[in-house]
């Protein structure tokens, strides 16, 4: 069987995912090399995949032309998985050192790894029906972490996430039924699926494209499902991190590209009008998810609104339908996982130092704790929009792409929210840097390694990215001239 | 291959004999031995016809020595195989579940009688299934509701008394509709071979309107009583959640089935699509069924006992293959057969699990089953499988279903009906999955738990086990499933 | 209105369904219940029969070798309903054993007062 490597990023997490439960009784140590070590595994053979492989399809079931689950290598995809991949190495590093404050650790590193795998199936979904599938699951493998702690407040949040997700599974599942009903393929092809340019429905072809469009949008915090995301960070910060800045809203606005742009195609979805209809929630996610996170003094609340709002820049990007708001677009979906993750562990850190939750509590800890207040300042700056960090350069491509696209309100939008961002990330710079701390610490207290470790990295990225973007450029710009 | 030709009579012979003989062994474990290799070698042997089914095409066989008109026939053609194949796979794997657990609800010496019954119902059930003749098909039935009926009151409380006769009354109140409904059809056709009345039944069809709605409504209902369909499904409740495990397994899963299959056969074999469409029963079956859907569901999330729960659960997915028979569409009759095949196999499952879990904590009420994935993980995770299949999580035999449902309501234009579907199986997860989340996880919940503390021996799961591997195996199989359901209805 | 008279036997077998149906239905007493549902199917017996029935031709029992079958009315019916007879009995017998526990275990076999004892004397098992 041709092809069959294709399986192997996708299967393997989930073989080792199993496994964990059988390590059980040799101990936590054996547990966490071993997940290490499969998580470099799996970027080896996402690489050994990409790079070597002659076909880039492999079929793993095919019932009849409705029920066909296949996987796909694209250009779309790999970026996404490799995204997704070295995120990965990072925040394990990070969950070791984070999670031995907690208990229960072989079922979180169990599913944890199982999402990685279920993360890389979306990546490669050759088709609608495949990513439909690894979504599902998705949901299913993401739930057990998000109620880790098991206290009433994390049932209850992790049934506001079932809810949602099942909800939005209904959607997509309704629009591809009746997607299937007009083109009988569902598979992604660059630039949309050629049947789809000649019908004419347009009324029924908007009807679709909006009800996939919520459907995803559920994951992608897209308002108003927007409310599962805050309501999620009852989870233990890796989580949130990972896969609520990452893997899971992400897979979400994965999932956008590929419907917009690989099944309906960019000059469908402007002939439908969709884009306009999508654009009003994606203004209304911009502004809410700033003005929210200004009001709250949870930390990590804070941030989930702020994902929630630079979530809607990338949607932006994706519905302006013009080659400078795709790229970037696709630029701030990789910028803002980096700046985002790094947020999160900042946030983690203090809490596990300190045990610190709210924005009043950590007056002065710049002073106890300075590498990561640092690290938290530079990623704030990338993520407001300053130069020369990788943040500014995916806003320079939005603004860009949007005064391109004639509408002089997205650039102001922008602008806006770029003030609105500063307005609540700066402030937590301030207070932990500028103001003197309630009762007088002396020395600085210590993290972990493991967790510092992947802070300082990544913001080092950071500042990386944002002085030589290029290379990510000419990649996105490879990606992008073949879609519109 | 004569022979092969008389498997299927040869299968009802022989477990109606060694029914008969049960009663007078000594001892239990001979009894179990007997009956489990009795309905083993029926299995193989539905497996056999298949095969040969499959490469020959279906048949008629004559019961005696007396040619149609005036003899009985069986019609063995890939629908009958499959389902026999079906009745005997699960009645194998209840019956050995059984073994482990029966003394748990009955006493020592009802034990045999048990499995008397136990053929008996298979016997007829196979029979309801195989039958080519109406009235024949009548005394099946009637046999299959009298088993039943015994099934549910070999254990002896107060609530399967009136179970039991509220069960009876109403399956007899069927049973009299449905011989009326023959009643009329022979006035009018002379004939009780199923071949034969469709001959003559196309001739007066015509002239004869109000006989041939009578008639058919006479039976839909009759049928419907003993199929669970909306709003005559009152019964079910009681019976399935007063019944020993075992029984409810086989209740839920086969003994709803055959007269459904029953009432498909005489729809399609002895109406005819064509006749049908002039009157208005595909409407009311379509209604009934996605009243069923929903309203079973809703009901199903008030329910404070978790076997009744599951019970209700069934209501709904009862509504769900009337629904297909109602979409009066080759592809629709196709999805409802799958989904019966599909259904057994998951209720089957979910009814040992929960009997199980049942039996090991002595809890009823489904509050009280917190943390029981601690105590018993394997248990709740064959339960769990059963939960994502019915909510219609991909890769699972529920999606399949819900899939096909959904394309085959848009074949036949009825584009409102989708909503319906596809809400009718989320509300699934609104009453299953609570039930999985309390009993792996909860801090409350599992507080005080002792890792596999109630964990039944292995070789009492198997049987578990091996429903769960076939339900998602089906859903492997579901194209080639379909295809012979095609074969088998052959409709011109 | 006419057919309905000239076929009085088939006339007689709905209403007799009719009275044995609407008896299984709501009476409160079991062995009421029990009458009903006999009622109910002696009256399918009888309609199935009757259309056994040919005018002018005679039961069908041979009483010579010579005897052709053209002046016997249609067997079938009858034979048939034999078997539905069985059927009913069994049902029947079935039906009187429940009664008989139910009385054991209620007290009573009036299904209003069973009722009413599940839902206030019900203790759990």
């Amino acid at each position: 069987m041709s092809g069959v490597g294709l399986l192997l990023p996708v299967v393997v997490p989930m073989l080792a995912a199993v496994a964990v439960p059988f390590l059980l009784n040799k101990g936590k140590k054996i547990i966490r090399w071993f997940i290490i070590g499969v998580v470099f595994f799996n970027l080896l053979i996402n690489w050994i995949t990409i790079h070597s492989l002659n076909t880039r399809m492999f079929h793993i079931w095919k019932l009849n032309t409705f029920i066909d689950i296949f996987l796909k290598v694209d250009e779309l995809g790999i970026m996404f998985s490799f995204l997704v991949s070295i995120l990965w190495i990072f925040t394990t590093f990070y969950a070791i050192g984070y999670m031995d404050h907690e208990e229960h650790q072989e079922r979180f590193f169990a599913f944890f790894i199982m999402t990685l795998g279920i993360t890389n199936g979306i990546a490669y979904s050759g088709n609608l029906f495949t990513l439909y599938i690894f979504y599902e699951f998705l949901t299913l493998a993401t739930y057990p972490l998000v109620i880790h702690a098991e206290t009433e407040e994390a049932l209850h949040s992790g049934r506001k996430y079932l809810i949602y997700s099942l909800g939005g599974a209904t959607f997509i599942l309704l629009g591809m039924i009746l997607l299937y009903t007009l083109t009988f393929d569902l598979s992604f092809v660059e630039g949309g699926l050629a049947s789809l340019k000649h019908i004419d429905k347009k009324q029924l072809m908007l009807m679709i494209y909006i009800t996939i469009f919520l459907g995803f949008g559920v994951k992608a915090a897209l308002v108003p499902f927007h409310s599962w995301l805050a309501a999620a960070m009852v989870a233990p910060t890796p989580v949130s991190a990972l896969l609520h800045a990452v893997a899971v809203v992400k897979s979400g606005v994965f999932a956008l590209l590929r419907l917009c742009y690989y099944v309906f195609g960019a000059e469908v979805v402007e002939r439908i009008e969709g884009n306009l209809y999508i654009s009003f929630l994606i203004l209304t996610t911009i502004l809410l998810g700033s003005l929210l996170a200004l009001h709250q003094d949870n930390l990590k609340k804070r941030l989930a609104y702020s994902t929630i709002s630079q979530l809607g820049y990338i949607l932006l990007g994706i519905v302006i339908i013009n080659q400078n708001a795709l790229i970037g677009g696709i630029l701030h979906l990789i910028n803002h996982a980096v700046i985002k993750i790094t947020l999160f562990f900042c946030v983690g850190a203090i809490y596990i130092a300190t045990k610190k939750k709210y924005i009043h509590e950590i007056r002065g800890i710049g002073r106890e704790m300075p590498v990561i207040m640092w690290c938290f300042a530079i990623a704030s700056f990338s993520l407001i929009g300053i130069p020369p960090s990788n943040g500014f350069v995916s806003k320079w491509y939005l603004a860009l792409g949007g005064l391109g696209a004639n509408k002089a309100i997205f650039a102001v939008l922008l602008m806006l929210s770029a003030f609105l961002t500063a307005g609540y990330l700066l402030p937590i710079v301030v207070t932990a840097f500028f103001q003197s701390p309630d009762q007088e610490e002396e020395e600085t207290l210590v993290v972990s390694r493991y967790m510092t470790a992947p802070i300082v990295i990544l913001t080092g990225v950071i500042v990386f990215l944002g002085l030589f973007p290029n290379t990510i450029i000419r990649y996105i710009e490879g990606i992008v001239s073949k879609l519109i | 291959m004569n022979v092969i030709k008389m498997f299927p009579v040869v299968i009802i012979l022989l477990l109606l004999l060694t029914a008969f003989g049960l009663p007078i062994v000594k001892k239990k474990k001979i009894v179990f031995q007997i009956s489990l290799a009795t309905i083993f070698i029926a299995f193989v042997m539905s497996g056999v016809t298949l095969n040969y089914v499959t490469q020959v095409g279906d048949y008629l066989l004559r019961i005696g020595p007396y040619d149609i008109p005036w003899g009985i026939t069986f019609r063995i053609g890939y629908i009958e195989a499959l389902m026999a194949m079906l009745f005997t796979g699960v009645s194998l794997m209840v019956g050995w579940y059984g073994v482990y657990s029966i003394h748990k609800d009955i006493e020592e010496k009802h034990i045999k009688y048990y499995y008397l019954l136990l053929h008996i119902l298979l016997a007829s059930l196979l029979g309801i299934v195989f039958t080519n003749d109406l009235f024949n098909g009548y005394v099946f039935v009637e046999a299959t509701t009298l088993s039943s009926c015994g099934l549910i009151i070999i254990k002896n409380n107060k609530s399967t008394s009136k179970a039991t006769f509220k069960y009876l009354i109403m399956s007899v109140l069927g049973s009299g509709l449905l011989l009326m409904g023959i009643a009329f059809l022979y006035a009018v056709t002379g004939h009780l071979n199923i071949g034969e009345v469709h001959r003559e039944l196309v001739k007066v069809a015509a002239e004869k309107h109000n006989i041939v709605v009578i008639s058919l409504s006479l039976l839909l209902v009759g049928l419907g009583v003993k199929g669970a369909m909306f709003p005559l499904h009152t019964w079910l409740p009681d019976a399935h959640s007063s019944a020993p495990s075992t029984s409810s397994a086989l209740l839920s899963s086969l003994v709803l089935k055959a007269p459904v299959v029953f009432l498909i056969k005489i729809m399609y074999q002895v109406y005819g699509l064509d006749i049908i469409h002039t009157t208005p029963i595909f409407t009311i079956l379509l209604i009934l069924g996605l009243a069923g859907m929903i309203l079973g569901s809703i009901f199903a999330i008030n329910q404070k006992e978790i076997k009744r729960v599951i019970a209700y659960s069934t209501v709904a997915q009862m509504g769900y293959i009337f629904f297909g028979m109602g979409l009066g569409t080759e592809m629709g009759l196709m999805v409802s057969l799958f989904h019966v095949f599909a259904h057994a196999l998951t209720k089957a499952m979910l009814f040992l699990c929960v009997g199980s879990m049942m039996e090991q904590s002595g809890y009823k009420y489904k509050d009280e089953f917190r943390g029981i994935g601690k105590e018993m993980p394997v248990t709740l995770g064959a339960f769990t499988l059963g939960a994502l299949s019915m909510v219609g999580i991909p890769i699972f035999p529920g999606f399949i279903s819900k899939w096909y449902y959904s394309i085959a309501t848009i074949n036949a234009g009825q584009y409102i009906f989708l909503g319906f579907i596809l809400v009718s199986s989320l509300l699934n997860a609104v009453y299953y999955f609570p039930i999985v989340i309390n009993g792996y996880f909860g801090k409350d919940n599992v507080k005080g738990k002792i890792y596999r503390a109630k964990y039944k021996p292995v070789k009492e799961v198997l049987p578990l086990a091996v429903l769960a591997i076939a339900m998602v195996m089906i859903s492997g199989y579901s194209s080639t499933l379909l295809e012979y359901f095609k074969f088998g209805l052959n409709l011109k | 209105m006419q057919n309905l008279v000239i076929n009085y036997y088939d006339t007689a077998a709905m209403i007799l369904f009719g009275v044995g149906f609407m008896t299984l239905l709501l009476n409160n007493n079991l062995i009421k219940k029990i009458i009903g549902m006999n009622i109910m199917d002696t009256s399918i017996f009888l309609f199935f029969i009757v259309k056994g029935y040919i005018q002018g031709n005679r039961a069908p029992i041979y009483e010579s070798m010579a005897d052709g079958g053209a002046h016997f009315i249609n067997p079938l019916p009858s034979a048939l309903m034999l078997t539905g007879i069985v059927v009913a009995v069994s049902t029947t017998a079935f039906a009187l054993a429940l009664t008989i526990r139910i009385h054991d275990v209620y007290g009573t076999i009036e299904l209003d007062e069973v009722i009413e004892k599940r839902r206030t004397g019900y203790e759990r098992h």
